[in-house]
This record gives structure tokens, sequence and C-alpha cells, in this order.
């Protein structure tokens, strides 16, 4: 890891945080898109797996340092000793998923539709199947309620997600042509 | 408000200046060429660097301590070979960013001026004594328990010269340092700089600020058009500006 | 629930070292999910009330920092009693409370200074095995922290220039230019990083001299890293 990562792994932790303070965006529709996990899928697509995955852990390491880094100021280990461990935990995993399956999706050449059309593929499949899969096993187990009740607790949050994902893959592949970023 | 030309005077010790030498150097990216062919041999004590955005001037700053390998050519710094020994190089020879953010790490500014320190291997001791003297000497003591995000443009740029400082380097090399300044900034910054008894390479648009240097090179295109005394070096830059 | 983060004090438990407080909560949290005793529970939850009071805060003011934790606990025993049954809500509410207290009563006495240093030793076998840099975990840590007033601040200034131009509605029109800023800047800030001689030596600190740049450099130098 060369300081350039260092750099990379932290300001994107720090922008995943910032994320969590800016006032979630109302779409044209008047739904309002929050914008952390938002960063969190970036994470796995603009810097990779590796990358990604550190910034997520960075930004979970500062959640268990008591800091209130999450949206809404939340932080400490009252976050890791109530329902949402899953899902943060989840997205170190996921963005290694998402970064991994944007290189499989993400082909050089293909047509720009297509591109996104794989950038938020790999979006959905690490910010959606993998966050929500370690969400729900956890919630499980924490709420009594095991995994079908509380897959339909999560899947609430599956219609926001999935624009989000597409979001993410519109932003990075207009970042791409913006800044190259050589993939690692 | 912190005033440093309301503290003691300096009595400027002259030390011993550095040479730095580019021998043909060449750094080529994406079929551009950021220097082109650049030779020079730079040992006074104020030198300044003047051209275009784009020229060259950042790349020339930063390739003087080994942020950018040369794609031809070697650079040496009192003979050290800057790409194989970098370290030596950074100990003696400091880069102050257009951007003092940038280079700032730590949120508080005596815990900023430690990381350098540690950096160059100091103890713990030493590193106390020289925070306590570097922001003393830009007239910035009362600085040190801050938090970075509250201080001002003009004051993070001095923590940032303060964190170079610290490390007691020979020469300092200064990106664009007024670019980004007001007024009173500009004027602060020039008496910080007049009083600077380290040698000093300075990329600048602020034309007046290079007026009584030692000596200026325009860079244009990568490529040095003109090296010479200041007053005619900077009316060569005019001109072709038009 | 933002907690008031280790107030200094004296309690037993402010006494205890971080390590040891952690240790301990992971081991009770296992203990609770193991546990399916409601009255064994319920007794567990008792007592970590007790224990986030021996911290010395006032109980109106722990009710205070657990009710956001509270409130969500009461749901999910309502939804336990609609959707499951009365045991499964019998047990679940107390276990959660039990946590939650006891968690909060770490966080109460222990500071993040503590917490770092933990961290810091947590990952010394590691590092001994040669997998992680203590130093650069730290400096990445640290360098997260610092920047987010900064990224927050441009992504006001980005809102407001895009709401003039009638873009308000487009979080693309935050979001890319935010990131590519940050992307600029972590660039920039790498190069800081070098330029000022990271990363530390690794021998022990050089002796105390004069600043002499004609000493031998003992620890040998690394190759730069290119930065376009």
């Amino acid at each position: 890891m060369t300081t350039r990562d260092l750099g990379y792994v932290a300001l994107f932790a720090a922008l995943i945080v910032a994320l969590g303070i800016v006032p979630a965006i109302p779409l044209a529709a008047g739904v309002p898109i929050t914008l952390q996990s938002l960063g969190v899928m970036l994470a796995g697509l603009i810097l990779g797996p590796k990358r990604g995955a550190l910034a997520a852990l960075v930004v979970i390491a500062l959640v268990a340092l008591g800091l209130p880094v999450l949206a809404g100021g939340r932080g400490g280990l009252g976050v890791f000793a109530g329902p949402t461990t899953g899902y943060l935990v989840g997205w170190a995993v996921g963005a290694f998923v998402t970064g991994f399956a944007a290189m499989v999706f993400d082909v050089e050449g293909a047509s720009s539709a297509k591109r996104i059309a794989g950038l938020a593929g790999a979006a959905i499949l690490g910010g959606l199947v993998v966050v929500h899969g370690l969400g729900i096993l956890w919630l499980a187990l924490y709420s009594g309620l095991g995994f079908a009740k509380a897959g339909m607790v999560s899947i609430a949050f599956v219609p926001g997600d999935l624009i989000k994902a597409v979001i993410a893959g519109l932003v990075t592949f207009q970042v791409r042509r913006a800044y190259a970023l050589e993939r690692k | 408000m912190t005033d440093p030309s309301s503290a003691p005077p300096i009595i400027p010790v002259p030390l011993p200046r550095q040479v730095v030498a580019f021998a043909d150097v060449s750094v080529v990216r994406d079929g551009r060429a950021a220097l082109d062919h650049v030779t020079l041999r730079l040992e006074e004590g104020r030198i300044g660097l003047v051209g275009l955005n784009g020229a060259g001037k950042s790349t020339l700053l930063k390739s003087m301590v080994g942020l950018v390998t040369p794609t031809a050519g070697t650079i040496a710094v009192d003979g050290r070979d800057v790409t194989r020994e970098a370290r030596a190089v950074r100990a003696t020879t400091g880069l102050l960013f257009q951007n003092p953010d940038n280079q700032i790490v730590f949120p508080i500014v005596a815990e900023d001026l430690a990381f350098g320190l540690k950096n160059h291997g100091f103890s713990k001791a030493e590193t106390a004594a020289r925070i306590a003297a570097a922001l003393d000497r830009l007239g910035i003591a009362a600085l040190a328990d801050r938090r970075i995000h509250e201080l001002s443009g003009g004051e993070k740029q001095l923590v940032a010269l303060a964190g170079l400082l610290a490390v007691e380097p020979r020469t300092l090399l200064f990106d664009e340092p007024t670019s980004q300044l007001d007024l009173r900034n500009r004027n602060r910054f020039r008496d910080v700089l007049a009083a600077l008894p380290e040698q000093a390479i300075v990329a600048a648009h602020d034309l007046e600020l290079l007026a009584d240097f030692d000596r200026v090179v325009v860079i244009e295109a990568g490529r040095v058009v003109f090296d010479g005394a200041a007053g005619a070096a900077i009316a060569v830059h005019r001109e072709r500006a038009r | 629930m933002i907690a008031a983060l280790g107030a200094a004090g004296t309690t037993p438990l402010h006494r205890l070292p971080a390590g040891a407080k952690l240790l301990g909560l992971a081991l009770l949290a296992t203990a609770l999910f193991l546990i399916d005793r409601a009255d064994v529970l319920a007794v567990a939850a008792g007592l970590g009330l007790l224990a986030a009071r021996s911290t010395g805060r006032p109980f109106a003011a722990l009710m205070r920092d657990l009710f956001g934790a509270l409130m969500v606990i009461a749901a999910i025993g309502i939804v336990d009693l609609l959707m499951v049954d009365a045991a499964t809500a019998a047990v679940i509410v107390p276990r959660l409370m039990a946590l939650a207290a006891f968690a909060h009563a770490v966080t109460l006495t222990t500071t993040t200074a503590e917490f770092t240093e933990t961290l810091e030793r947590g990952l010394a076998p590691f590092e001994r095995l040669g997998l992680v840099d203590a130093g650069r975990v730290a400096l990445t840590l640290t360098l997260a922290l610092r920047f987010v007033p900064l990224i927050v601040e441009e992504a006001h200034e980005i809102r407001e220039a895009q709401a003039a131009r009638g873009l308000s509605g487009s979080p693309l029109a935050l979001v890319v230019p935010l990131v590519v800023r940050v992307l600029v800047r972590a660039e920039e800030v790498a190069q800081a990083i070098d330029a000022r001689g990271f990363p530390p030596p690794r021998s022990a600190p050089r002796p105390t001299s004069l600043p002499s740049s004609r000493q031998p450099d003992p620890t040998g130098d690394r190759p730069s890293h290119d930065h376009p």
C-alpha cells in the first residue's frame, strides 16, 4: 500500500462520514435519498475491492472508537450492541464484493449504457445483497424474529438502495471520465 | 491576530545553501511533456519560477523532492540523487504546497508539527523544543493547541510553514504561496519570506513577490525559456504572456 | 444514543483497563445470547443498569442517553409479541436491554484515547507478523477525521452553487464533483505526507545533534513513489 493508497482510503472514509452529515437529497419525485450508504457503494466502485473495503473498515473503526460518524451522529459501542451491526460489518464486505464485481462487470470498451449497468449491478451485489444479507443475519439473531420476518423489515429499504445503486453507477462512470484512477 | 513583523527582528544567518542540479530532465505523462529537457543549476539564495498555469512550475518543485520521477535525466540536491536518496533530500528540503489544508495532517497544530518531526526521527524532547521554536519564529506560538479547522487561510499557511521549519531544512520550496491569500496576508507572507535565512525557491504568479530575487527562471510548456535577473525575467514573462 | 464519552472518574469501572472492559463486554454479550431464560435475562438487565449507574452518571441522564436504544428495543419487543410470541418477547427485551446497558457502562468509563490505545495493542501481534503497520493505521484514522469538516464544507459549497443553477434535485450534481475533489485532494495530501518524510525510520530516533544534512542516513532510503 503506497502513501497514495493510504490517502485515498483515508479521504474516502472521510467522504463517507461527511455524506452522513450532509442532509438527504430529495429526488425530483420527492423521495429523499440518504447519502452515506451511497458513499460505501462508491468506495468499492471507485477505489476497488481492497481500498474500498479498507475505507469502510476505517469508518467502522471510527465508530468503534466512539466517534459520532454514522448518520445521525451515532457512534460508539452502543451501535454494535444494537440491531444494525450486521449492516455495518456488511459495509466492509460489501465494498469488497462491489469492487470485485465491478472489475468483472465493467468491461473497458463496452458501451456507456452497458458499463453503467455493470457498475450498478456491482453496487447491487455488494451494496444490497451482501449488506442486507449480513444485516438480516444479525437482525434475525438480535431481534428474535427469525430470518423471514427480519427479511421483511429489511425489504423496506431495498427500493431506496436500488435507486442508490443506479446513482452509484452513474456517479462512478462520470467520475472516471474526470479522474483517472488505476484499477486495483 | 498574529503578526510576525512585530516579533523581535531576526538577524538572518545565511545558512549554507544547497545546489539543486537538473541534468537534462524530462517528465512525460500521457504523451505530454510536463518537463522538457530541463537543465538547471540552482544555488542562489532567492530563486523565482514564473510561468503560466500548467507550464510546469509545480512539477519542477515536486520533482526536487522526489514526488515526481523524471522519465529522463537526473535531479540532484547537494549531490544526492533525488530518486535514490529521497529521505535524505526531504530532511533538508521542505516543500510548502499551494493549499495548506492538504499539507496539514493532524487536527491540532502541535500534533501536526510533531508528525513531521517524528518522520525524521527526532526524540520526544527534541520534538517539543523544535515545535515551540518553529511556532515562535513565525509568531504563532499561541496557536499550538488550536484546532486546524478553526484557523484562517493565512494562519493555516503559517502552520504548514512551521511544520517545515521545525525540521530545520536548508532549502524551502514554495508552490504559489500567495495565490490564495488576500492582500494583508500576502504582505504578511512577504515579510515572513524576507526574514527567512533559508534558501528559497518560489514558484509564483505574484511577480511583485519575486521582484528582488537573485534569479528568476521563466518556464513555458515544460521548457526553460529565460533564466537570469529578476527584472529581465519578469519582463520576458510579461511579454510572452500577452 | 450519543454517550457522554469517557468522562474522567474514579469508580471501579473507570479504573478497569479498557482492554479488560472490552473483552468482558464481548464475553458478556456472548453469554447473553446463549441464555434463553427470561428471568435470568431480566436480572442481567437489572445488573446492567446498576453497572451503568455505578459510573456515577445520574439515573435521569442514563435514561436520556439510552432513550433511543430503549425505543428501538421496545419496538422490537412489540413486533416480537405480535409476530412471534410472548415468550420470545420476554427473552429478547431484557437481553437487549442488558446488552445496551453494559455497553453504555463501558462507553461512559472509557476515553477515546484509551480505545485508541487498545486498538494499537490489539494490532501489535499483527504488526509483529508484518501484516499491519500500526503507524499507518493510526495515520489513516487521523487523516479521515481531520478532513471530515473540510469535505462537509465542500459539499455545502457545491450544493449552494448547484441550487443557484436550479440543480438541487440531483444527487449526481452534488456527488460527482465532490468525489472528484476528494480524489484530487487525496493525491495531494499523499504527496505532502511523503514530502514530510513519511514513513518514520524503523530504527531508533536519531541522536540529538545539530541539524546537519551531511550525516549519512542510517536507515537507508526508499525509492520515491511516483506522483504524477
